[in-house]
């Protein structure tokens, strides 16, 4: 090796050097744009752990000068407590998606693999709904479920969930329109009836696509604040980021950066976890959503 | 005999079929004509009324509430100012865009090939975190007495009570949270186009920047055209901009949240659901210019 290096050529080693320093380059850049997505998180941290003055200091410092666990602790002195606004939320994770994920498949299921009447146009029918954007129906189901008592209660942010997921749907349609027909058909000549060869059959067999969408609902509710902030703001069942936006708004007058921070951290472990053990789904799913369009 | 037995047990078969695909697609329909159809002919019938919540008296005013919207100098005011917010907001688009094409090529770079899994993760972490942590960490951030910005460059820029400087601010912060799904859908398209091309280009010594330009970008053009619709949909629906960042300041008050402070904070019903129409209407229109241009798209390939 070392003999056929010292032979190369002035113009051979320039290239070299200039490959050298442009793969620094680009370290360089990698590592300043790893600072600065993770330098928010880190931020976060740390100001969690810092006095309520310290964190409106004037003069810049990085660490607290005493670790604070004092915000952590207050954060179970809200009213209702984080721990019980943690647990409302993931109270509505475990309604809405398990059937909801059920009954979006179920009909994705016909879409993709039976004899349907209409189906082009039950397929746009759906479709439409997805370019009405949420706020535009929000006054008159508020309206509704204020008259109907649910206001105050997870169910306006459960009951339409259970009616299916449309964008997720068609995810799925595309899936199962992969899975070959031949699969189903065995089943009907051994006399199965359709809910068992969905069960059976199909449900195994497109287990990644529900996993990669069950995440992103997962994140999607976990991380929602519109719809739980209209309808359970000051109410026990609160979801962790509406208590969090709602600690917030009442903290204007007096500021205590250390108590939201401790908040922020608290309600994006759980959620960076999940990223970090399901990253590849993440990914897949992100992809197919800006490829299949 | 026979064949007409088959036929009609055929033909059974097929209507079991049927009815039975009816009925599993039967609750997605029934939540959309409820949740969806229903929910928008009210609102459309809400925005031809006056309701007061507080009487619980409906009154009739045709489309006086739309009238009012763009002409009556109490509401159009704040509305218009909702509209140009959202509208200077969109402009955080393209420039996410371009981050999310740069790290996607940055990814792509021979130097950091082999550790291009980690830098993938930690890219996209800002994607995962909920939009109300992303808010109020970037306002402490941002805060003109002690946030971080000014401490560490030693400024008292007031971030929060110019228009500008504030919509800035938000620009910046969504850029921050969204160049991990931008840079997902960049690299995905640039992952899609055939090695060959790079191969034969290679032969003719085409630069990596030519390369980039004359290959890479034009085939990647639906994945951006799709980026920019979808950024401009989820743009003209933002909220927790206006409500947790900027805490109900005129300056990034949006079009969602005029529809929450006059339909559910002041109880301005009638009139909230014309500005939510107007909003649908936009957005259905964007749609539907999405679908036109990328058909078009897809053919021309």
């Amino acid at each position: 090796m070392s003999p056929l290096s010292k032979a190369l050529t002035p113009a051979q080693k320039a290239r070299k050097a200039k490959r050298i320093t442009s793969n620094i380059l680009v370290w360089i850049l990698a590592l300043f744009v790893v600072f600065l997505t993770v330098f928010p998180y880190f931020w976060m941290v740390l100001t969690s752990f810092k006095d309520r003055l310290e964190a409106m200091a004037i003069e810049f410092r990085v660490f607290p000068e005493v670790f604070h666990f004092d915000s952590y602790y207050a954060l179970g002195d809200q009213d209702p407590s984080f721990a019980r606004a943690m647990l409302n939320t993931v109270i509505i994770e475990i309604a809405v998606i398990p059937i909801g994920t059920f009954v979006t498949a179920l009909a994705a299921f016909a879409f993709a693999k039976m004899r349907l009447p209409h189906k082009t146009f039950w397929l746009l029918f759906l479709m439409s709904g997805m370019m009405v954007p949420y706020a535009a129906l929000m006054l008159p189901q508020y309206r509704v479920f204020s008259q109907i008592g649910w206001v105050g209660t997870p169910l306006p942010l459960i009951i339409p969930g259970l009616f299916g997921n449309i964008s997720m749907m068609f995810f799925f349609i595309q899936y199962m329109k992969s899975i070959p027909s031949a699969l189903i058909e065995a089943g009907r000549v051994d006399g199965a009836s359709w809910m068992r060869i969905f069960v059976q059959i199909m449900l195994p067999s497109i287990f990644p696509a529900i996993a990669a969408q069950v995440v992103f609902w997962f994140l999607g509710i976990w991380n929602d604040y519109f719809a739980p902030s209209i309808y359970l703001s000051g109410s026990s069942w609160v979801t962790l980021q509406a208590l969090l936006a709602l600690i917030n708004d009442n903290m204007q007058r007096m500021p205590d950066y250390p108590l939201v921070m401790a908040g922020s951290v608290i309600s994006s472990i759980p959620i960076i976890i999940i990223y970090i053990v399901c990253q590849k789904y993440f990914v897949q799913s992100l992809a197919a959503s800006g490829m299949k369009e | 005999m026979n064949a007409i037995a088959k036929k009609t047990k055929k033909h059974d078969i097929h209507k079991s079929e049927r009815r039975t695909a009816q009925l599993f697609i039967a609750l997605p329909v029934i939540g959309f004509c409820v949740f969806t159809l229903l929910t928008l002919i009210a609102v459309f019938a809400f925005s031809l009324m006056d309701y007061n919540v507080y009487r619980e008296e409906f009154a009739w005013l045709g489309f006086k509430n739309f009238s009012d919207l763009f002409t009556n100098s109490i509401y159009s005011t704040a509305f218009f100012r909702a509209i140009g917010n959202t509208m200077f907001l969109l402009l955080g688009i393209p420039v996410g865009m371009i981050v999310g094409l740069a790290l996607a090529a940055l990814l792509q770079s021979r130097a950091i090939k082999k550790c291009n899994k980690f830098f993938q993760v930690l890219f996209y972490l800002p994607a995962v975190t909920s939009a109300v942590a992303i808010n109020l960490v970037f306002r402490y951030i941002f805060n003109p007495e002690y946030g971080l910005i000014n401490n560490l460059f030693n400024t008292h820029i007031a971030w929060f009570k110019d228009p500008w400087l504030l919509k800035i601010a938000v620009i910046i912060k969504n850029t921050w949270a969204g160049m991990g799904g931008n840079m997902i859908l960049c690299l995905a398209a640039m992952l899609a186009i055939p090695s060959s091309y790079y191969e034969a280009a290679d032969i003719d010594g085409a630069s990596s920047s030519r390369k980039f330009f004359t290959i890479t970008l034009p085939l990647i053009t639906p994945t951006l055209f799709y980026m920019l619709i979808t950024g401009i949909i989820g743009g003209l629906q933002s909220y927790a901009d206006a409500q947790v960042f900027a805490a109900g300041e005129n300056g990034a008050q949006t079009i969602v949240y005029f529809i929450w402070v006059y339909g559910i904070k002041q109880g301005k019903q009638g009139l909230a659901s014309a500005a939510s129409l107007v909003l649908a209407i936009f957005i259905m229109i964007v749609t539907l210019v999405q679908f036109k241009l990328s058909n078009k798209w897809v053919y021309e390939d």
